[in-house]
């Protein structure tokens, strides 16, 4: 949704921002009057005033006639005070829009100050990270974005509670079997437990926390390809064939750009917010007034 | 940067790039990209119900913790917990011993926008009284009053009925400063859980972007989780003030999520039904109309689960309810709204207020509406409100906040860091083919879930008709019960043949837990026009003779590591509506309350209420105090003596017999969602 509203107002800004270039050259910038309380602050001033210049320079480009948000909303509103009217949206929209309700609308207004300040955080393409950045940063912070590697592995589970008595006796057996499995797959040997699977891939972390350390350890240690066990688990005894290993590991950019890249473009907006902001305050001519 | 282009919002979108339109780098989160994929399906852990400093009570509580440490929390690293030193240092600290596979944070959406507001000298309204007497409460070196009046004069606003309730005033006209400064804050919750999400291919880790609608008319509690699929979301948190009425909620979730096919997707997770007063399954609509087929539509389709369980207690069933489940105590807290909860204030629970009374309930509105506005599948969530998710251990209790003690102020608790009806709260799982967004949302669309009380105790059962008798000796058990029937959460088709419908229930016990004792089958249907339960036992031995010992909490006695059962349902009429849903119970465990007190050293013998009330009030409680009340459950022996006919008449000390007692040993437990039967027709 927010980037076919991106879209949407990309289009808006391209037909408005010459506009704004135009209206620049007949003029000295914008002249507005904010009204604040009689004892409000100068940090409460300053915040008043650039709202009141967010919400101006989007009414100027007539955002709020076109932002999809407010349009429903807006009908919303109607069909709650007119419910029983039989009007279409369109038609409750233009009757909206005629009694200033988008003026005075808080979720109206709400919205556009958010979509205003989404767009002075909008980071061009020259102050984008680049490639090299985030892989400077990645590497620069690498214990943050590691993965623990994964084992490959397949299993046989012999239950503890289904077998009793038998358990170890019919271990033995399983052994022997197994042995003689080669590289035969072990599917519909052993007992069913709920979540467990005849071959998987997993962390040792995770078979630590579903099976514990003996299952865990077995997996850790670098033998590949021959069956080994039994080990137990409070469920009983298991049997593992190590098939293939990957070692822990940083993902690639293409995985964990999105985390690298959040921590870079949080400092980024920021800054170009405080920037944008500063530019458009030097545009206006702002009048405060205050009200008791 | 020219300055002639940048002086216009317009100008700005000039620079726009659509190629370049944000930060996903052209990631695809396409099904199979975990390397550990299982069709069959694995089971994930999770928490959809956490608390961090961006809710108001949580905040007031001292809770210093943020949504990234809550993230880290749930991923296994260190939290700080309050009471802080005056120089930040903590005075506790947590830890949970596995990982979470995935987690909703879920702020109360309510006053995001307030302590943005009240902490940014820059905000109109943050010179307000009401801004004011909150960073007042905020000092390190305010009262207990001054924070309780603060809390009371912003929180109660949540408590106001429907057609009243409004924004603090601090939040100027119509609340637009809060609007304002919470869509900040709500901006920020999805850029979080965006870089918190593991797009590896070692998928560790899942979030979903959330937030909580805190509707509490007179303080009952009608209370909502909004999950959100991914960072596809509506572009306002919509709170109580916003959106009074529950169906005012769905209505905004369904315009701007649902309906426009974008891929968005959102569900609603009920939860503390139990402390509604039995308001939250009314047939009541906000026009006072009983629920139309439009309502239950629409209801069933925003909220397909319930959170069951959590740590201000369970909503499944109450004890003295006209069926003979026995296990129906576990849990319940003697609260029936969230104020009586708060002031510790005991008031008996509602029946209409649990979950087994909106099932029958649901079966009869699908009789007439031809839905079941109730047919929830089963979660479970901490509800934490120290960022702590997944911090459920009975032997490593700290206590979550939210309604219950909330250790804001040193020192740091000696005896029970929370009112001891308050528990360390659930967890829920999923039944999903991948640790990833798509896979997860949709077991809960599914209802493929279960709650727990906390132990990760694995549970899948199947519905069907021609299930084999040896099914649990199938290797391939999961592949025959997805392809003879359907998961917990779905809907048994037509009956085939003549026999009642087969389940195969099977578990493992949490392997850090304790053994299983048995499993159940509920059993509810309609009969008659009025719901009837059945309890029936499927497996493992209800009289195994475990226990424990009270005194240092070593389990007795033994239990099972795993159980399965293929059971028919030997009472089947096909033209009844049914639902059966699976508990898991474990062998008999001690309570935190027990844990505590076991590694405490006190002599009950010099146990003086009164003197413990005046301590209270002026240092805090002490385990002589807490495990001594009999309220614990301890120090009960003498309390046989007692004649509880007049409490009231009776010495302090005395009448505390004569309170209800939490549980010294639990049993803990899984619950499964149902599988649910219609007749044809």
């Amino acid at each position: 949704m927010l980037r076919a509203l991106l879209h949407y107002f990309l289009i808006g800004g391209l037909l408005f921002g010459g506009k704004a270039l135009l209206d620049r050259r007949q003029s000295d910038g914008p002249e507005i009057t904010v009204r604040v309380p009689l004892a409000a602050s100068q940090a409460e001033i300053d915040r008043s005033t650039r709202e009141a210049i967010l919400l101006n320079e989007t009414r100027r480009h007539g955002w709020d006639r076109r932002d999809p948000i407010v349009y429903s909303h807006l009908v919303r509103n109607m069909r709650f005070i007119e419910p029983e009217s039989t009007e279409s949206d369109s038609e409750l929209y233009r009757r909206a829009l005629d009694m200033d309700m988008h003026g005075h609308d808080p979720i109206v207004r709400a919205r556009l100050l958010y979509r205003a300040r989404e767009a002075l955080a909008y980071v061009p393409d020259d102050r984008m990270p680049t490639r090299r950045d985030l892989v400077e940063y990645s590497q620069e912070n690498a214990e943050r974005f590691e993965r623990e590697g994964s084992v490959r592995f397949q299993q046989v589970f012999l239950s503890g509670s289904k077998r009793g008595e038998a358990l170890a006796a019919e271990a033995s057996a399983m052994r022997d079997r197994l042995a003689k499995l080669e590289g035969a797959s072990p599917k519909g040997l052993g007992d069913p437990l709920p979540g467990l699977r005849s071959e998987q891939s997993a962390t040792p972390s995770k078979v630590r926390a579903e099976y514990g350390d003996d299952l865990a350890s077995l997996l850790e240690e670098d033998v590949l390809g021959v069956w080994r066990g039994p080990v137990s688990s409070v469920y009983g005894l298991h049997f593992i064939k190590v098939i293939s290993r990957e070692p822990d590991y940083v993902p690639s950019l293409d995985l964990i750009g999105p985390e690298v890249r959040a921590d870079l473009l949080r400092d980024i907006r920021e800054e170009l917010r405080e920037e944008r902001m500063d530019a458009l305050r030097d545009e206006y001519t702002v009048h405060v007034e205050r009200l008791p | 940067m020219p300055r002639s282009l940048i002086a216009s919002l317009g100008a700005l979108f000039i620079l726009v790039s659509p190629a370049c339109s944000n930060d996903d780098g052209g990631f695809v989160d396409r099904p199979g990209r975990c390397s550990d994929f299982d069709e069959l399906r694995q089971v994930y852990w999770g928490d959809t119900h956490i608390h961090t400093e961006l809710s108001f009570d949580a905040n007031m509580q001292g809770t210093r913790t943020t949504q990234d440490d809550a993230y880290a929390f749930a991923r296994g690293e260190p939290i700080t917990l309050q009471p802080y030193e005056e120089d930040g240092t903590p005075t506790r600290m947590a830890q949970i011993d596995r990982p979470l596979d995935f987690v909703t944070l879920s702020d109360h959406a309510e006053f995001l926008g307030t302590i943005k507001v009240c902490n940014d000298p820059e905000a109109m309204g943050y010179e307000s009284r009401q801004c004011r007497d909150y960073r007042t409460a905020q000092e390190f070196d305010a009262t207990a009053e001054e924070v309780g009046r603060s809390f009371v004069e912003i929180n109660g606003f949540t408590a106001f009925p429907p057609d009243l309730v409004r924004y603090p005033e601090l939040c100027g006209p119509d609340g637009v400063f809060c609007i304002d400064a919470g869509m900040d804050v709500w901006g920020d919750i999805i850029e979080k859980a965006e870089a918190a999400y593991d797009r590896s291919a070692s998928c560790q880790f899942t979030t979903f972007p959330g937030y909580e609608w805190s509707s509490g008319p007179a303080s009952r509690n009608l209370h909502r989780n909004v999950m959100f699929k991914d960072t596809n979301v509506t572009e306002l948190p919509y709170s109580y003030f916003d959106e009074p009425y529950a169906e005012d909620l769905w209505a905004r979730l369904k315009e701007e999520c649902l309906d426009p096919d974008n891929g968005c997707d959102v569900l609603a997770i009920p939860h503390n039904t139990n402390l509604s007063d039995g308001i939250y399954f009314e047939n009541r609509m906000a026009d006072g109309q009983p629920f139309t087929a439009e309502y239950a539509e629409l209801r069933l389709q925003l909220e397909p689960v319930i959170e069951l369980y959590q740590h201000k207690g369970a909503s499944e069933c109450l004890p003295g309810e006209s069926n003979s489940d026995e296990l129906c105590g576990f849990e319940v807290i003697p609260f029936a709204t969230l104020a009586a909860t708060n002031l510790n204030r005991i008031t008996p629970p509602n029946p209409k207020g649990f979950l087994r009374y909106a099932y029958g309930e649901g079966m009869k509105l699908e009789d007439t509406l031809g839905v079941n506005p109730f047919e929830y599948g089963i979660t479970a969530a901490t509800d934490t409100h120290i960022s702590a998710p997944g911090l459920v251990a009975e032997d490593d209790f700290k206590g979550h906040g939210g309604a219950g003690q909330p250790n804001r102020f040193l020192p740091a608790p000696v005896g029970f860091p929370d009112i001891e009806y308050l528990s360390g709260g659930g967890l829920t799982a999923v039944w999903a083919e991948e640790n990833a967004r798509d896979s997860i949302f949709s077991a809960f669309r599914r209802k493929e879930t279960f709650g727990t009380s906390g132990p990760r105790i694995v549970v899948r059962m199947f519905g069907g008709w021609e299930y084999p008798d040896d099914l649990c000796s199938a290797e391939d058990l999961a592949a025959q019960g997805y392809a003879g029937g359907v998961p917990m959460g779905g809907r048994l088709g037509t009956q085939v043949g003549e026999g009642g419908p087969k389940f195969v229930v099977s578990a493992r016990q949490d392997p850090t837990g304790a053994p299983l004792q048995r499993i159940q089958v509920i059993k509810g249907w309609l009969e008659g026009g009025e719901q009837q339960i059945q309890v029936y036992e499927v497996a493992g031995e209800p009289d195994n003779g475990a226990s424990v010992d009270l005194n240092t909490c070593a389990p007795l006695g033994d239990g099972a590591s795993d159980l399965c059962s293929v059971w028919e349902d030997p009472d089947f009429d096909p033209s009844q509506r049914a639902y059966y849903y699976t508990r898991v119970i474990e062998n008999p465990t001690c309570r935190w309350t027990t844990w505590q007190c076991s590694a405490a050293d006190y002599d009950c013998s010099e146990w003086n209420y009164e003197q413990c009330v005046e301590t209270q009030t002026s240092s805090g409680n002490s385990y002589l105090c807490d495990c001594c009340d009999p309220a614990a459950g301890l120090n009960v022996e003498w309390c046989e003596a007692v004649d509880c006919s007049d409490p009231t008449s009776l010495p302090a000390a005395e009448a505390r017999c004569c309170v209800p007692r939490v549980e010294t040993s639990i049993q803990e437990r899984a619950w499964t969602s149902p599988i649910w039967y219609q007749p044809p027709g």
